[in-house]
């Protein structure tokens, strides 16, 4: 008859046995969530560091040159950031309708639109304590929450098809007709805007399937201010999958930040930073397919071809 | 021995067919129908075949989906002006995405690899307002996708909406057209296809010059055309029938009830952006647009 210890021990790999299964099931592995009883989504699994290339030549921009090209689409290409923001939020929701159809309070991502039959029966859809998976995106004080804004918008015209519903935090609205424009825009397709930050990390996890992260993009410069910092560490304790919206929060555009937000997701716009090669999550697109070819020789971007008339660019 | 008449009608119908089968082959048939009066004797003197909308007789438009509904003038100004004014959207914006689903539609339509061209040239005819912004934007992601646009756009209103889509081409190395080709030929010979941005669903049948000319010459081009929402010179309700006869229509945001009367080979939706308040308003019956597609072909 085994000691009390060792059964107590077998009893801890039953669980941990039967808690990796379940989270298994969901597409996901055990780690450092014996304290939460939660699992934790694959991303927590890579070690932080283990970036991957990007395609053969393509090139990672610093901060200046990001900060030149836009200045450069502007005053010489004649752009405007009306135009400019919208086909950008377009491919940000086009990326995320990609990747996944929601499935679950816990937010693993679903096999996408390019899903065989027999691997969506891997991942059968799970019972939802929300009506509708629920899509939360949190936007910041400057153009980086603009492409969220036109990001939620257009993810709620795929939501017929693809069922999830954005809804925003927009806590720093600048007084332009730009951000104006869009924010009625949002709320005139039913939108809601949260009047306050979810103030805990699992309030979040069990009620979004996703968070879109555009809070901070390539002009940041380190400064956080309230309430951005708080709201960055609750999102950095949240486990549903974070997709970032051209730069992850709080990173340095062009180092990182390897203790900040470990999105699943990335969208770089235009071209990836520098920051993108410490960017360890699932999912690297490319977005914003408005870069005239005679700017991407001038900067030697080598930007990979875009698929058809797709406006995103899996790169990873 | 045939006599000399059998002799020559089997020498006609052999001509015939070698020409109709070097018309199949650019996926073209010899028409026979309307081209007998107009087309035939045509058709034999330029050596040149008609293309597939010929072969439709006028009048044979198809129907749309099941409910979907095709508006009228007013409704389709009033809707847009609600996009305005209630929706507080840009013009800029709407623009942006218009002429993209249109790039996008033409691509979808006759992809780069369908010219008989050398390039996928392609010649986008502008107008002086919206219709023609659209055509700009719509040149500009054709651009992106691969083709060889040209741009003839010669009333260009002096607002910062035009002067920046019209420096954003330029910048782009899509050159403008100092003048517009005499003759229809010329067109046929250069490109591959023509984007016909002149005229929208605001247009209420008073054309002015250039585009009268312009509008006789594109009646008589025989490489496709793909008109922008309306065909230029159709009334916006009641089409035209002895007007543009274009292979392709780009509906934006619903169709006008002109697009009854189209009877080309490709009617696509465009224009994704429509409120589902606003489409439940107007009770558009918009059938789903596929994924994340900004276009939808409805035949």
């Amino acid at each position: 008859m085994p000691g009390p210890r060792a059964l107590l021990g077998l009893g801890l790999l039953v669980a941990a046995a039967r808690a990796g299964g379940r989270c298994r099931e969901r597409g996901w592995s055990w780690n450092r969530g014996w304290e939460r009883d939660r699992c934790l989504p694959r991303r927590a699994m890579h070690s932080p560091g283990t970036a991957r290339p990007g395609p053969a030549g393509l090139r990672f921009l610093g901060q200046e040159e990001a900060q030149a090209i836009d200045q450069e689409l502007f005053t010489e290409y004649g752009f405007s950031v009306e135009q400019l923001m919208e086909l950008a939020g377009l491919s940000c929701a086009t990326a995320i309708a990609k990747v996944g159809v929601l499935g679950g309070r816990r937010g693993s991502w679903h096999c996408g639109l390019s899903c065989t039959s027999a691997s969506s029966k891997a991942y059968p859809p799970s019972s939802f304590t929300t009506s509708q998976p629920a899509v939360l995106v949190v936007c910041g004080p400057g153009n980086n929450g603009g492409d969220g804004l036109v990001c939620a918008r257009h993810l709620k015209m795929f939501v017929s098809l693809l069922g999830y519903q954005p809804t925003v935090y927009y806590p720093k609205r600048p007084s332009k007709p730009l951000f104006e424009g869009l924010t009625t825009q949002c709320k005139k397709m039913d939108i809601p805007f949260l009047p306050e930050f979810p103030a805990e990390a699992e309030f979040i996890d069990e009620l979004y399937g996703l968070v879109v992260d555009a809070i901070f993009g390539f002009s940041f410069t380190g400064a956080v201010r309230e309430p951005f910092g708080s709201i960055l560490s609750t999102l950095e304790r949240v486990t549903v999958p974070i997709a970032s919206i051209d730069i992850p929060s709080g990173w340095d555009v062009e180092k990182g930040k390897a203790d900040g937000l470990q999105p699943d997701m990335l969208i770089s716009l235009t071209a990836p930073k520098k920051a993108a090669m410490h960017f360890t999550g699932r999912y690297h697109f490319l977005g914003g397919r408005f870069v005239p070819p005679a700017l991407q020789e001038k900067y030697a971007l080598n930007l990979p071809a875009y698929p058809g008339t797709d406006c995103v660019l899996q790169l990873t």
